[in-house]
């Protein structure tokens, strides 16, 4: 299974609507790879019902890309949507369904008023948490503290993910935020859900990404991508420190590519919340337990340290447009494995991407190798 | 003496969850009716500064691990000396849980609400002894 093409938009606050945002990636990503005509259109949105208030999302992208004889299905995991999407491409095309397929997610949500915003992304708590007030930071913090606890997890080490993914964003013309903050601004910053504060959490962009999957071979493979589950409800849960859904499709992914995660040397990880960062890198296996906070705060995670991780700036400074962010984590690493991220390039053959599904129920792991 | 609250068992693996659920989480299979002592505790817990619509802020949430295994979410109306392994006492008002960590004056105001009946308003009075008790020695253990 090979990569043929990505592309994305900036992400931030954009003024077009969700339509123009999906075409303008699905666009680069189709020029990129040089193909008009995919067999197959696989699109990501997690609520643009109640975002933009249209709906049948797969025939709209379709028409809207002069795609409409293209049979289109609409894909939907919560805030990992994205690569839920990418799945549906990789599936059919190994079953031998069609040979061209374009991904293509996307949110439009900075036009909506904050708490309506977090309202909607609350859709994906469990309904009898989310009766109680919880939120996404309200569940991320409860987390936190227990891996505080529990982990030892402290609060400069996940502050510092905040300030790499800052430096490495200011690096990123496709990043929301491009300026770099300083340790003591993140530490400072307003409480949101003790003990997280704003600065620990993403921010709410608009933005889509795209990807063409192809059979025919290409410069980049997915070597090898799997899903994760766990349960919606936290209180289900017997651990609040690692998530399982993450462990699993790690599991499955190293088994399909044949390697573990010795051989990854980039990851694109799902920060939503900075914490979320030290403890996927501990799920996926590229930092042993416990080890992640120290890790980041000797460099090692920065570009140009041993294993690069969010050289894009992450979800915290790249930005989270909810159904294109792990599209968006792909397109990176395509980039970076083909010497095409300019201004923040690491050296690396085999890349790791990780997207979180509401609060890690439904998680994804994807392997890219760069071809000999 | 204590009430217990509502609570469902999965035959298979014998998982407690509140409140009743018909289908095990991890099984499709029907669960059985339980109870659960309303004593368990503090898994973790966060304040909202900006909760969503229809809550107060400061909103303080907590998970919290009853006896018998099974986690339940909580209200509490403070989290001051509240840490991580905290004893606690649980209560439902109107179908909503909240975990005691409460002052009097708190406590005293949810079994009002909830007591009806004169006869109801002695039985929670006792209970709020009783429950004041638990909390002392909790906070002692500390």
């Amino acid at each position: 299974m090979w990569i043929a093409g990505a592309g994305m938009t900036r992400f931030g606050r954009r003024d077009e609507n969700l339509p123009d945002l999906m075409a303008e990636a699905a666009l680069l990503a189709m020029e990129d790879a040089g193909i008009d005509q995919p067999d197959a259109l696989m699109v990501a949105a997690m609520n643009p019902e109640e975002f933009t208030g249209a709906g049948n999302y797969g025939s709209l992208i379709a028409t809207r890309l002069g795609l409409s004889h293209v049979p289109a299905v609409r894909v939907e995991t919560a805030t990992s949507s994205g690569v839920a999407a990418v799945y549906a491409a990789f599936a059919a095309i190994a079953a031998g369904l069609h040979r061209a397929v374009l991904v293509v997610g996307g949110e439009k949500m900075t036009h909506v008023p904050t708490p309506r915003v977090s309202d909607i992304i609350g859709r994906s708590i469990d309904p009898h948490e989310k009766s109680y007030g919880a939120t996404m930071p309200a569940l991320a913090g409860l987390i936190t503290r227990a891996a505080m606890h529990r982990r030892g997890l402290t609060l400069k080490e996940f502050s510092q993910v905040a300030v790499k993914n800052h430096a490495n964003g200011a690096r990123n013309p496709f990043a929301h935020f491009q300026e770099e903050v300083t340790l003591d601004a993140v530490m400072a910053s307003r409480l949101v859900a003790d003990p997280l504060r704003l600065f620990h959490c993403c921010p709410i962009s608009d933005g889509g990404a795209a990807l063409l999957l192809t059979a025919d071979r290409r410069a980049v493979r997915i070597a090898g991508i799997g899903q994760g589950a766990d349960t919606i409800a936290i209180r289900y849960r017997t651990d609040l420190t690692t998530f399982r859904a993450t462990q699993a499709a790690a599991e499955v992914a190293y088994r399909m590519a044949g390697f573990g995660a010795e051989r990854v040397e980039v990851a694109e990880i799902h920060d939503a919340f900075t914490p979320f960062e030290l403890i996927s890198l501990e799920d996926t296996g590229l930092v042993p337990p416990g080890k992640a906070g120290r890790a980041t705060l000797d460099g090692e995670t920065a570009i140009g340290g041993r294993l690069p991780v969010n050289p894009s700036g992450g979800l915290k400074a790249r930005g989270h447009p909810l159904a294109a962010t792990g599209i968006s984590q792909i397109v990176e690493l395509c980039w970076q494995l083909r010497g095409r991220a300019e201004g923040r390039q690491v050296e690396a053959r085999v890349g790791l991407a990780q997207s979180i599904g509401g609060l890690a129920t439904n998680n994804w792991v994807t392997l890219l190798e760069a071809r000999r | 003496m204590v009430e217990l609250l509502a609570a469902s068992r999965c035959p298979r693996c014998r998982r407690l969850v509140v409140p009743p659920a018909s289908l095990c989480p991890d099984h499709p299979v029907r669960m059985e009716a339980a109870g659960v002592a309303p004593l368990g505790e503090v898994v973790s817990f966060t304040t909202l500064h900006s909760p969503p619509e229809g809550f107060r802020a400061p909103l303080h949430l907590a998970l919290i691990e009853l006896q018998g295994g099974a986690r339940l979410f909580c209200h509490g109306t403070a989290t001051e000396g509240v840490k991580i392994g905290s004893h606690v006492s649980v209560e439902a008002v109107d179908s909503v849980f909240y975990f005691s960590h409460m002052g009097v004056a708190d406590r005293a105001r949810l079994f009002w609400r909830r007591a009806g009946a004169r006869g109801e308003r002695i039985a929670s009075i006792g209970k709020s002894v009783v429950k004041g008790v638990w909390n002392r020695r909790s906070r002692g253990d500390q």
